[in-house]
């Protein structure tokens, strides 16, 4: 059900004052309720009696309050001589807030504390905080082990946006591509496929499994009966051939048109794309082994080369989804961060190592066991990520 | 038999848990914070734009101009002000107001948007401003900064219905917010886009289940659409004492009841 709260706050307006008045009453009567049904030792869940917290003109009457994890019900009461804002902080962040309350008002505020230390203001700005401290209790624990599905929500909606903008950044990477290519301007068309590249690597754990578009999009030749020659060698690397196999823009025009409307296409998907909390760390774990198994070993850039720059924005995409996760991670199993947090710092070591500094190395300038180290440094990272989802009790 | 509606259901829910009818959260509520904080993005890179022109006049002396410019600046952060208020420093530095401080006006910690409101309108002049709109400036960026790494909590996206009602209802119905100024029918308009906005994103979460509640929130944010309406002035609003009594107790009236029925929005969403 949702919070009572019957009087939102101390709004001096008659009909919220009414309210408020009656919610006073209401209280007092349901805290003595509350009191007389725990004392009957009735089984019936009861509301904990609200946490009366003073504000005088320079501090807070206690200065420190320990509340159990859960909810909790706050009542404020404004001792001042001003209107005062209440709030619980978690560093600079408000957990939550009540604000105005009116000299002489009471407010009341319902909310879910997680363990930890937190701040209470206490007036004005200027007057010293008071502490909050909130203590584990067994649910609190229990959840640490297996986050409920509402946890999930804010990392879920954090990643398609990420999924969205970066869809985005990739058609306007296309756009500026087409233009170079009918400027025929080589080595603009060659900046602008790299920038397109990057936005692609850094969605591509998740529309590389939408198979229709990552066809149109992504071919290789290899797997095609005709290879470079066949019709449907279409999008990224038949443009990728073109610029650096045949260094001319001829015949790339309708190659880009159709990679922008397969980029648009993409995004919309990307937008309506349904995930469960378990695709998250799921998704970037198969995307690693993938990489380790295949473009690693063989390269994907077969004329551009380019592909350790290709692997460094495939590892971006690859934590991105993760790093959602890991704040939830952490409070679970802290040794599991860091055990992704390395995972991922050795595999962009292993990438940095090849790539040397200043001009960029050619992949096929990378011999076959620098390549089975890189592999096995992308399937320890696809390893260390599988660690994510048992210690959020997914699965 | 409203009220006492709302006290009898409030009484309900004082005595038992806040667990015993409660709704479950939903993945589907994921499109809508996701869509949310699009338009949170959006509406902060206009407020960065807009605060940029709003502190260049500043800083030259351009009094009547910096003045033209407030309001409208505003507006993009009244309609994101749930999530911007999460970051307390950045809320205390771009938004307070005189009453947070001791010495009110005269104290120099005061600053940001109000601060310059108050030199602006008070002592028609830029003087002395030029340091408080550098900062109001680099902190509207941090702010966007922020908002970028932010993951959004879903029940502060859905709560921000009713906290942007309850903010109109407790500082912008009394004219105390932009007090110098008068323009507090702007940061009005802010206020009611950026709570119909979350409403619209999670409409179709509640459509069927909800639909008298959704009947009644709509008809009051209609009403407070058409009471705004006679006061526009151009791509604006006149200033808050052109406001009559009675259209006064219209808005207020339809504010009040939206701060409390959007308040159960996050209950009805699994959200408390």
């Amino acid at each position: 059900m949702s919070s009572p709260d019957p009087q939102r706050d101390g709004t001096p307006s008659s009909r919220l004052m009414t309210i408020a008045l009656l919610g006073a009453g209401i209280l007092v009567l349901a805290g003595g309720g509350a009191f007389y049904l725990a004392s009957q030792k009735v089984a019936r869940p009861v509301e904990a009696g609200a946490i009366a917290v003073r504000v005088g003109d320079k501090s807070c009457e206690p200065m420190d309050l320990t509340v159990p994890a859960g909810r909790s019900v706050f009542e404020i009461e404004n001792a001042s001589n001003r209107p005062i804002e209440w709030e619980i902080l978690d560093g600079v962040m408000v957990v939550e807030e009540r604000e105005n309350i009116a000299p002489g008002f009471r407010s009341q505020l319902a909310t879910r504390l997680k363990p930890g230390s937190y701040d209470i203001t206490c007036g004005l700005l200027s007057n010293p905080r008071g502490k909050l401290t909130v203590i584990a209790s067994a649910h609190s624990e229990a959840e640490k082990a297996k986050p409920p599905l509402k946890a999930f929500i804010g990392p879920l909606s954090e990643y398609k946006v990420y999924l969205v903008l970066q869809s985005g950044q990739m058609i306007q990477a296309t756009k500026t591509l087409q233009n170079a290519i009918e400027a025929g301007d080589v080595a603009a068309t060659k900046a602008a496929y790299g920038a397109a590249r990057v936005a692609y690597r850094h969605v591509e754990s998740v529309s590389g499994r939408i198979a229709d578009i990552e066809n149109a999009m992504d071919p290789v030749a290899a797997y095609l009966a005709g290879r470079e020659q066949d019709p449907a060698f279409t999008g990224f690397h038949r443009i990728e051939f073109g610029l650096w196999r045949e260094s001319s823009v001829a015949g790339l025009k309708p190659i880009a048109d159709k990679l922008i409307a397969d980029a648009a296409t993409l995004r919309d998907r990307l937008k309506v794309l349904k995930f469960e909390p378990a695709d998250l760390s799921g998704n970037s774990a198969r995307e690693a082994r993938r990489l380790a198994e295949g473009p690693v070993i063989s390269g994907d850039s077969l004329y551009a080369s380019d592909d350790l720059a290709e692997f460094a924005a495939a590892v971006d995409g690859l934590e991105k989804p993760v790093s959602l996760l890991l704040p939830l991670v952490a409070e679970a199993s802290p040794e599991t961060v860091k055990t992704v947090t390395d995972a991922f710092a050795a595999t962009r070591a292993e990438i940095g190592k090849l790539g040397g500094t200043g001009t960029p190395v050619a992949y096929t300038d990378v011999p076959p066991d620098a390549r089975k180290t890189l592999s096995a440094s992308f399937m320890a990272l696809a390893d260390a990520i599988d660690r994510i989802n048992p210690a959020l009790g997914q699965e | 038999m409203r009220i006492s509606g709302l006290v009898g259901a409030s009484a309900l829910a004082l005595v038992l848990s806040s667990g015993a009818f409660a709704q479950e959260a939903s993945l589907d509520l994921v499109e809508p914070i996701a869509e949310y904080k699009i338009y949170v993005s959006e509406k902060v890179a206009k407020l960065v734009e807009d605060t940029t022109a709003f502190t260049a006049a500043v800083k030259a002396g351009e009094v009547d101009k910096a003045k033209a410019l407030f309001a409208p600046t505003r507006l993009s952060y009244e309609a994101i002000e749930p999530i911007a208020e999460l970051f307390s420093d950045l809320d205390v530095s771009i938004d307070s107001r005189a009453d947070d401080y001791e010495k009110a006006e005269a104290d120099p910690e005061f600053p940001g948007f109000h601060r310059i409101e108050y030199g602006l309108w008070e002592k028609n002049s830029a003087e002395g401003l030029a340091p408080v709109a550098d900062k109001l400036l680099a902190d509207v960026k941090e702010l966007e900064g922020r908002i970028a790494s932010l993951t959004f909590p879903p029940e502060k996206v859905v709560g921000g219905a009713a906290v942007l009602m309850e903010e109109v209802a407790a500082t912008k119905i009394s004219g105390e917010e932009d007090r110098y100024s008068h323009t507090d029918l702007w940061d009005f308009r802010g206020n009611f886009d950026g709570a119909r906005k979350i409403v619209d994103l999670v409409r179709p979460l509640i459509a069927e289940k909800e639909a008298d509640f959704l009947k009644t929130v709509d008809a009051n944010f209609a009403t407070v659409d058409t009471t705004l309406a006679k006061y526009k002035d151009g791509e604006g609003y006149v200033t808050y004492d052109k406001l009559t009594e009675d259209d006064r107790k219209v808005l207020a009236a339809a504010v009040n009841t939206l701060a409390e029925d959007l308040s159960t929005l996050r209950g009805k969403l699994g959200l408390d």
